[in-house]
């Protein structure tokens, strides 16, 4: 950062040095202010909803009993099987111990090709299949286009 | 006396063992500041505005997911590896819960029941709109078996907590 003029005749060379010092002022201020607003662990959440007895959630099914596709996803210890009326899947099983995600994307679109309007669908894991499988295969199924997620016993 | 004789960050320091001439020591904050840039680079990438509304314990994995709701204010159930945890307080553990045959979880409905009842009682006496929302917030770690979520859900629908928010993390 230094600028050298040779001035005039006197072929004096000047330092002009740029002065940091607010700049490193506005950092130090800035940096303790960021550093108590940031957030490490960045949280979201999944909502679910049970369905209720009575009164609000009928009303909405009745109005609209034609968005009702039933689709039916069940996470075994081997590997996922759907089921839903007018299809036939094959069971998507596991290859070398990990689930079979890309496949059962597959099939779930093929239900939404052709049910567009489709936007439940329930998941009935097994008792023993970990919690963290299902929290993937909601998020493929809200990627797809089935955002209502309903967990099945 | 001119050894302080400074401009700003620039000292001039007497030499006069050697030459008569002032030798001049100046400060490299350059790479102190790019440390800073950087530094402020990354703690704007992380920050938020929001605030911390959910907390919780660094040794509880949750799940990732690509799911970008924020996190809203309700009672929490906690689901470490071996504890059931409501708002805090122990009211299970998890390798009963999971030997026990039925779904019910007695300790735990009777915490939601008195919760619910409080807030219904919040709710008669204010004017807002606060009260009983029927949202429970769940944390429990990736590891643990769909079985132990489930008899948790089953318990919280028994109680009238129908919204139920799973809390998961947002990958980097």
């Amino acid at each position: 950062m230094n600028l050298k003029k040779s001035i005039g005749r006197e072929r004096r060379i000047k330092d002009v040095d740029v002065n940091i010092i607010p700049v490193m002022n506005i950092f130090l201020l800035l940096i303790p202010f960021l550093l108590l607003t940031a957030a490490f662990v960045r949280l979201a959440i999944v909502e679910i909803s049970l369905p209720t007895l009575g009164k609000k959630r009928t009303n909405q099914v009745q109005e609209k009993p034609e968005n009702l596709v039933g689709i039916l996803l069940s996470i075994k210890e081997k590997g996922f099987q759907l089921k839903s009326p007018g299809f036939k899947f094959k069971p998507v099983n596991k290859i070398n111990n990990q689930y079979n995600y890309d496949k059962i994307i597959e099939q779930l679109k093929q239900i939404k090709t052709r049910h567009s309007h489709a936007e439940d669908i329930f998941i009935a894991p097994e008792s023993e299949v970990k919690y963290d499988i299902i929290i993937k295969i909601m998020d493929r199924c809200r990627e797809i286009g089935f955002p209502n997620v309903t967990l099945a016993g | 006396m001119d050894i302080f004789e400074t401009n700003d960050y620039t000292f001039h320091v007497a030499n006069a063992t050697r030459s008569k001439r002032n030798t001049q020591i100046t400060l490299k904050l350059t790479s102190m500041i790019d440390m800073f840039t950087i530094l402020l680079v990354f703690l704007l990438k992380s920050y938020s505005a929001e605030g911390e509304i959910m907390s919780v314990s660094p040794d509880l994995k949750l799940p990732e997911s690509t799911a970008q709701k924020s996190p809203q204010t309700a009672s929490i159930v906690t689901v470490t590896e071996d504890l059931i945890l409501m708002d805090g307080s122990e009211v299970a553990k998890v390798s009963d819960v999971m030997r026990s045959s039925v779904n019910l979880i007695p300790r735990l409905m009777n915490d939601l029941k008195r919760k619910r009842q409080l807030s219904e009682q919040v709710r008669a006496i204010s004017t807002s709109d606060i009260g009983f929302s029927g949202k429970i917030s769940i944390q429990a770690d990736r590891e643990l078996p769909y079985i132990v979520i489930k008899k948790i859900i089953y318990t919280c629908g028994q109680v009238g907590f129908n919204d139920i928010m799973l809390a998961v993390t947002k990958p980097d």
